[in-house]
C-alpha cells in the first residue's frame, strides 16, 4: 500500500501533469462560476485536447475541471444566490444571507475549509474503502434504490423552509416534470403533445437556471441597492476558513453522508448537497438559526458536494460503472487512452490508479489555495450597484441556459420557471423540493418499475426487502415525528 | 392612519390572491398530469396518477391550511411592512417581472447583440440608475467582452436571431 501511495505521489507531481492540474482547476472554478455551465459539460468539451496526452495527465486535467467546479460553484451562490453549478443550490440557503450581512468573505472560508477536508476526505475513501464500498452499492435492488428515492424527497420536503405540505407539493411537480418525455419503461410518448423539444423531457440546466437565477435576479430587482445591505465587507476569509473546524459534527456528518451518496449510482452531489442540507437542519441545536446565515448551512452542503465528486468515481474506477456524467466522462477519457476500465486496471496500471489517486489528493490542496487567492476579487461584487450588475447577469445566465443545448427553447423554458419560482418562493414554496423531484424523479419511476418486473408485479417487495423496509420506515418517522415531537411536547407541557 | 389602513389592506389582499392563485395554478398542474394520463397505457400511466393524485390531495390540503391561517393571521404577519416587493414603485416591478421575458424575446428574434445591448442600456434607467456615462462604459465594456470570451468559453456561436437569419437567407438568395 505504502509502496503504491509513493509510486502514485511520485507519478502526481511531475511537473507536466502539476501545469495540467493547474490549469483544470482554473478553468474548472471559472466555469463554475457561471451558471448552467457545469463542470461535466466542460469535461467533454475537453475531451478531445486530452487525446494527445498520456492517460494520467488527461485524467488529472479532466477531474481538476469537476474539483475546481465544485468549488467555484459555491462562489455564486454565496455572493448572488445564483448557484454557478447545481450541486452548490443549497449552499445559497446560508451564504447568500451571510454575504447579505457583508460576511461574504467569512462565508467563502467556510466553503473553502469545508470543501478541502471533504475533498481530502473523499479521496482518501476513494483509495482505501473502494474495492468494499462497491460491493456494497452493487448490493442495493431497485426496491431500495426507490426507497432512496423517496427518502431523499422526504428529508427535503420535511426539512424545507416553510410548510411540510407545501415542500412535499412541489417535490410532486418536481417528480411530475421529469415524466415528461419518452417513457423509459415502455418507450410510450407521455406530456409531449407532439413536440419534438419535448421528447427528451425538460432539461436540467433550464430549470435550475430559471429557478435559482431568474427568481434571484427578479427579487434583486425589486429590491435594488447592492448585495452586501450594509455597503461594506466585513469579517475575513481566514475567520470563515478557521471557522469551518468550529462546527465538526457538521463537518463530519455531511462529509461522510456525501461520500455515501457519492458511492450509489444516479445520485449525485447535487442530492448530496440538497440532503446534507436537510439533515443538518434536523441534526442541528439551533435550527431557527438555517437560512438567516448560519455556518453550518455553509459547511454541510460544500462538505458533501466535495466528498461527494471522488468517491463517485468507486464504481467507474472498481467496476466500469459510472455513476454520474463526471464519472461517465472520465470513462470515456480512460477508453479514449485505450485502456479498460475495471477492476483489472488496478493490476495493468498501478502507476496510473495511485497517480491519479495521489492527483486528486494534491488537486484538492491545490484547488482550495487558488480559491482562496481568488476569493478577494469576487467578494467586491457584493458592492456592485444592482442596477448594473441585474443585466449582466441576466445577459450571462439566460446565456447559460442557451448553450447547454442550443436551443433558445431552454431561454424560455428557464425564464418561465424562473417567474414561478418567484412567485413560489414568495409565498413559502420551497424550490429545493422541486429539484429535488426532478432529479429523483426518472430514478423513482425507474426503480419502482424494475422493482416490480424483477418481483412478477408483487406491490410486497418495498417493504419485505430489509433495507428497503428501513428506509421507507426511515421516512415515516421524518413525517410523522414533527407531529409526535408536537404532541409530546403539548402532553409534557399539560402535565407540568 | 386612513390611507395607512387602506394600503395595508390592498396589500395583504394582493397577497392572499397570489397565495390561492398559485394553489389554483398547481392544481390545474397536477389535475392535467391525470387528466392527460388515464389514456396511456398501464405501466406508463401507473406513476403519473400517483403523483398526480398526490398533488391534487396536496394542494387541496394546502387551500384548507392557508384559509384557516387567512382567518386567524394578523395583516401584519402576512406582509411585513418592509416587504420590498409590496413597496415596490411600479417601472421597478414591472421591470423586474418583464426584463427575463422580454430579453429572451429579442434573443430569440435579434440575437445575442441586440438583446444584450437592450438589456445594459433599458434596464438600467427603468430602475432609476441616472449616471448615463458609467451605464454606457459598462454596458458596451460587458457586451464587448462577453461577445468575445462566450464563443471560446463555451464552444457555442453567438445566435444571430431569426429575423437576422431570414435577412442573411434573403439577402444570399438574391
Amino acid at each position: 500500500m505504502f509502496d503504491n501511495l509513493l509510486l502514485g505521489l511520485m507519478a502526481a507531481l511531475q511537473w507536466k501533469q502539476f501545469l495540467f492540474m493547474i490549469l483544470g482547476t482554473v478553468i474548472g472554478l471559472w466555469v463554475g462560476v457561471l451558471p448552467g455551465i457545469g463542470g461535466p459539460v466542460t469535461m467533454a468539451i475537453m475531451i478531445p485536447f486530452t487525446f494527445a496526452m498520456d492517460p494520467l495527465s488527461a485524467l488529472l486535467m479532466l477531474a481538476s475541471v469537476s474539483v475546481g467546479a465544485a468549488f467555484g460553484g459555491s462562489v455564486t451562490s454565496i455572493l448572488l444566490n445564483i448557484p454557478g453549478e447545481a450541486s452548490s443550490a443549497a449552499t445559497a440557503y446560508d451564504g447568500y444571507p451571510m454575504a447579505q450581512q457583508g460576511k461574504a468573505r467569512v462565508a467563502m472560508g467556510l466553503s473553502a475549509g469545508a470543501s478541502m477536508v471533504a475533498g481530502l476526505v473523499g479521496v482518501l475513501i476513494l483509495m482505501f474503502v473502494s474495492g468494499p464500498v462497491a460491493k456494497v452499492a452493487l448490493a442495493f435492488s431497485p426496491a431500495e434504490y426507490f426507497a432512496l428515492a423517496i427518502l431523499g424527497l422526504t428529508v427535503v420536503s420535511v426539512a424545507a423552509i416553510g410548510s411540510t405540505l407545501k415542500g412535499l407539493a412541489m417535490g410532486a411537480l418536481g417528480i411530475a416534470i421529469s415524466l415528461i418525455g419518452v417513457d423509459s419503461i415502455l418507450g410510450v410518448e407521455r406530456y409531449t403533445f407532439n413536440s419534438v423539444y419535448l421528447l427528451d423531457g425538460i432539461s436540467f440546466v433550464p430549470v435550475m437556471v430559471g429557478l435559482f437565477a431568474i427568481t434571484e435576479l427578479t427579487s434583486m430587482i425589486i429590491e435594488g441597492g447592492t448585495v452586501a445591505k450594509s455597503g461594506k465587507l466585513e469579517g475575513s476569509l481566514w475567520d470563515g476558513f478557521w471557522d469551518t473546524f468550529r462546527y465538526p459534527f457538521a463537518l463530519t456528518q455531511s462529509t461522510l453522508l456525501g461520500a455515501f451518496i457519492g458511492v450509489i449510482p444516479g445520485l449525485g452531489a447535487t442530492a448530496a448537497n440538497f440532503l446534507a442540507y436537510g439533515v443538518a437542519m434536523r441534526t442541528s441545536k439551533h435550527p431557527e438559526r438555517f437560512g438567516k446565515g448560519a455556518p453550518e448551512g455553509v459547511i454541510a452542503p460544500e462538505a458533501s458536494n466535495n466528498s461527494c465528486i471522488p468517491t463517485g468515481l468507486i464504481p467507474a474506477l472498481t467496476l466500469g460503472i459510472p455513476g454520474g456524467a463526471t464519472a461517465a466522462i472520465l470513462l470515456v477519457a480512460v477508453t479514449v487512452q485505450g485502456l479498460r476500465p475495471g477492476p483489472m486496471l488496478f493490476t495493468s496500471n498501478p502507476q496510473l490508479i495511485w497517480g491519479f489517486y495521489m492527483g486528486l489528493f494534491v488537486g484538492c490542496i491545490m484547488a482550495t489555495i487558488l480559491y482562496l487567492i481568488m476569493i478577494p476579487w469576487f467578494a467586491m461584487i457584493t458592492l456592485v450597484r444592482i442596477e448594473l450588475m441585474a443585466p449582466m447577469l441576466l445577459i450571462i445566465t439566460l446565456f447559460g441556459a442557451y448553450a447547454s443545448d442550443r436551443n433558445v427553447m431552454d431561454v424560455f423554458v428557464a425564464i418561465g420557471f424562473g417567474l414561478f419560482g418567484y412567485f413560489a418562493r414568495r409565498h413559502g414554496y420551497p424550490l429545493i423540493s422541486l429539484v429535488i423531484g426532478l432529479i429523483l424523479g426518472k430514478l423513482a419511476e425507474g426503480s419502482f418499475h424494475q422493482a416490480l418486473q424483477i418481483s412478477d408485479h408483487d406491490y410486497s417487495v418495498f417493504v419485505l426487502r430489509p433495507l428497503s423496509a428501513t428506509i421507507f420506515a426511515v421516512c415515516l418517522i421524518l413525517i410523522l415525528w414533527p407531529g409526535v415531537k408536537r404532541r409530546l411536547g403539548k402532553g409534557g407541557a399539560e402535565s407540568t | 392612519m386612513q390611507a395607512t389602513r387602506t394600503r395595508t389592506d390592498s396589500r395583504v389582499t394582493n397577497y392572499w390572491r397570489e397565495e390561492f392563485a398559485l394553489a389554483a395554478v398547481l392544481l390545474v398542474l397536477f389535475g392535467a398530469i391525470v387528466a392527460f394520463g388515464i389514456g396511456l397505457p398501464f405501466d406508463a400511466r401507473l406513476f403519473p396518477l400517483i403523483i398526480g393524485a398526490a398533488g391534487i390531495a396536496l394542494c387541496m390540503l394546502i387551500g384548507w391550511e392557508e384559509l384557516r391561517r387567512r382567518g386567524a393571521t394578523a395583516p401584519s404577519d402576512v406582509v411585513a411592512e418592509d416587504d420590498p416587493a409590496a413597496n415596490a414603485t411600479w417601472p421597478r416591478f414591472v421591470t423586474a417581472l418583464l426584463s427575463a421575458p422580454v430579453f429572451g424575446l429579442v434573443f430569440w428574434l435579434f440575437g445575442f447583440f441586440v438583446a444584450s445591448l437592450a438589456a445594459m442600456f433599458v434596464m438600467p434607467p427603468l430602475m432609476g440608475y441616472t449616471n448615463r456615462r458609467m451605464m454606457v462604459v459598462v454596458g458596451l465594456a460587458t457586451v464587448a467582452v462577453l461577445a468575445a470570451f462566450f464563443p471560446y468559453l463555451v464552444g457555442v456561436d453567438l445566435p444571430h436571431g431569426v429575423v437576422v437569419d431570414w435577412l442573411i437567407d434573403q439577402l444570399k438568395s438574391h
